[in-house]
């Protein structure tokens, strides 16, 4: 295990915007800052599937973002093969954008409705400067490899004479394309139906073992990170709560957060638990965290200590940390 | 228990250009009172148009070609578009996917309930206010935010807004169409155990239109599942989903992921619904089922009752039992 290394590594890594609540506050110049990613360590081993789940405002896209390069951080420090991404030169980006691919939500959305697949694919090798001679030969690869066998068939096809499933594996096989080893995938399924989306989970969890990619996939969707990832991260207004192996994340989990998430899953089968959830109430205003816990005024078992102290992601199992202030010990 | 709602045979067609869509064709459905009805289906597959048929709202480009709808007794078919609106609110009402869509960004909630009360109802504005505030406590809602207006609510707020204006008038039958599908898994919770609670204490008749099974397992008593333009099992919630009887809810049943499940394979189901311009004139999920046979594609199934209230269009039914087991394994759903 000593020569695991960290493909990617963040370090206090936040991401706050400037935003007007109102056209009478935009008019008269007044910001207040949403803290979208407020201050998150993370680190991503080689080969690692990793989920971050949190519901819509938490900042799970916006992690997506930074770590790719989409965008700048506000502050920390955020390292790519141990390179800080921050400091990188232009032909260092060049690299690192083949390097570190985006999978696309919304595979309607993601291709040109006027680019063949063919084109589709050959737009990344063009710009990244890939030999033509090899192009015929990367695209066939990548079609392979989501399972578009025939390539002829799909090459001259338009978005619209494929099925939806057909579309998110061009959509993949448009990010793999560039032999990336690194992958991150938001809400890839979130737009497919069930018959399908059971197909493409089994294509990702395949890709993984085949390519030892490095994936994040970003959902709100534990379904989706239950099939996929061997970790998963839980984020809620801006912080990561919970970071385990998904089976202790989902077996047993220690944020009261996530134990609300993970109830709040409706199953397939008519005898599940309907019992009431743990937390009420919505999500919290990023412009606005509460001091301490950011969680307090949803949670059941909110004490003294949550207001006065905000908890950190700490231990509670080997390699499972939350962030509540329940596992952890004052003054420990 | 009396029957609330009864459709025979209804086919909707829609016309882009030269060519016809059935996108509905001959679906037949019985809804006793007090039952909450899952209507669930893939993209595509018609539940939509059926839910719009049933309202009396479809697009200007749809038309109901044959069939009835008998909502207590009333054929609403036959109804002109005028009298067909006019029971809208107080016979049957609706909840849109996004609950945006049925408020008005520029008018308080009040105002908004006020207008179907008023409006629709005939109660004085003062009655107006006591119900609404009524209404807002039943859906789980501050009855002080009626001074709001719909940009100050959350996603969760919002629905269940258009969940309490749905149920304004005492309707009959409330069709929400996938009235969580937008929502973060918690709030989706939330408004989903406003829906039980409204089914337990009130008895609300519903038809729950979604692409998820699992929140039919959850919320509701009965099941239709659809299939391009067909209803191709129905029946109580617990028959359907313990033994299926047609191969197209077992795939649909192996494909949907159990939280709860570790580990377990995701079976998809290869290939795509047929074309609703020329649908085959078999059985419509023939060409992607693992047990169909010559006879499948040569004429469409007849619905036949496997047991009491619980029927399935598929010719093989009787040999469901032995399909299931085999329909469990991941090597039947290659091909």
């Amino acid at each position: 295990m000593a020569a695991v290394k960290a493909i990617v590594e963040a370090f206090g890594l936040a991401k706050h915007f400037a935003a007007s609540r109102s056209l009478r506050q935009a008019l008269r110049g007044e910001r207040h800052v949403v803290r979208a990613v407020d201050g998150i360590d993370l680190r991503l081993e080689r080969g690692e599937s990793v989920g971050l789940v949190g519901e819509s405002g938490s900042g799970k896209t916006t992690v997506g973002r930074l770590l790719l390069k989409l965008t700048a951080p506000s502050s920390g420090r955020l390292a790519f093969e141990g390179e800080d991404l921050g400091g990188m030169d232009k032909a260092r980006t060049l690299r690192f954008r083949q390097q570190a691919q985006l999978v696309f939500q919304n595979p309607y959305d993601a291709l040109n409705p006027r680019f063949s697949v063919r084109r589709a694919l050959t737009e990344p090798l063009t710009n990244t400067r890939v030999a033509r001679a090899e192009h015929e030969t990367r695209i066939g690869e990548a079609l392979r490899l989501v399972q578009l066998h025939d390539a002829q068939r799909y090459l001259d096809s338009l978005p619209h004479q494929l099925s939806g499933g057909q579309l998110q594996r061009v959509v993949l096989a448009r990010a793999l394309v560039l032999k990336p080893s690194f992958l991150v995938a938001d809400e890839p399924v979130s737009m497919l139906d069930v018959s399908v989306r059971a197909g493409i989970l089994n294509l990702l969890r395949d890709l993984k073992e085949r390519l030892g990619l490095t994936a994040f996939y970003i959902s709100h969707d534990l379904t989706l990170v239950r099939y996929v990832c061997e970790r998963t991260l839980v984020m809620y207004l801006g912080k990561l709560v919970e970071d385990g192996p998904t089976d202790a994340v989902v077996n047993q989990p220690a944020h009261p957060y996530t134990q609300a998430l993970i109830k709040a899953v409706p199953r397939p089968r008519v005898d599940q638990s309907r019992q009431q959830l743990p937390i009420s109430g919505a999500i919290g205003d990023a412009a606005n965290p509460l001091s301490g816990c950011r969680l307090r005024d949803r949670c059941p078992y909110a004490f003294a200590r949550c207001t006065e102290e905000e908890p950190q992601l700490l231990e509670v199992a080997p390699g499972h940390r939350a962030a509540c202030h329940l596992h952890q010990q004052p003054n420990a | 228990m009396a029957e609330l709602l009864a459709v025979d045979d209804l086919a909707v067609t829609y016309r882009l250009g030269d060519t016809l869509v059935h996108a509905v064709d001959g679906v037949d459905l019985v809804l006793p009172e007090g039952a909450m009805l899952g209507l669930v289906g893939e993209s595509g597959c018609g539940k939509t148009t059926l839910a719009r048929a049933l309202m009396g709202v479809l697009p200007g480009n749809a038309t109901i070609t044959r069939g009835r709808v008998l909502l207590a007794g009333t054929d609403l078919v036959s109804l002109s578009a005028g009298e067909h609106r006019a029971r809208l609110w107080r016979d049957l009402s609706f909840v849109p996917q996004t609950a945006m869509n049925a408020l008005d960004p520029v008018y308080r909630l009040r105002d908004q309930m006020r207008e179907v009360l008023c409006r629709r109802g005939g109660l004085s504005r003062a009655a107006a206010d006591r119900r609404s505030a009524e209404l807002f406590t039943t859906v789980g809602l501050d009855p002080r935010r009626l001074m709001d207006y719909p940009h100050q609510f959350s996603g969760g707020m919002r629905q269940r807004a258009a969940i309490a204006m749905a149920l304004a008038l005492r309707p009959k039958l409330v069709i929400a169409d996938e009235p969580v599908t937008a929502l973060d898994v918690i709030v989706q919770r939330q408004v989903l155990d406003t829906f039980r609670g409204l089914g337990l204490e009130l008895g609300l008749s519903a038809i729950i239109v979604t692409h998820d099974i699992s929140v039919v397992a959850y919320l509701c008593s009965m099941i239709a599942v659809m299939y391009a333009g067909r209803i191709v099992e129905f029946g109580p919630i617990e028959r359907v989903m313990g033994e299926p009887a047609h191969p197209y809810t077992m795939g649909l049943m192996n494909a949907s992921p159990d939280l709860a499940r570790a580990g377990a394979e995701l079976t998809p189901i290869e290939g795509s619904p047929p074309s609703l311009v020329h649908p085959p004139m078999g059985c419509r999920f023939a060409e992607r089922c693992p047990f169909a046979e010559r006879a499948c594609v040569q004429a469409m199934p007849a619905t036949i009752e496997v047991a009491p209230g619980h029927s399935a269009a598929c010719i093989r039914s009787g040999e469901a039992g032995e399909l299931r087991r085999r329909a469990r394994e991941v090597a039947t759903w290659r091909q």
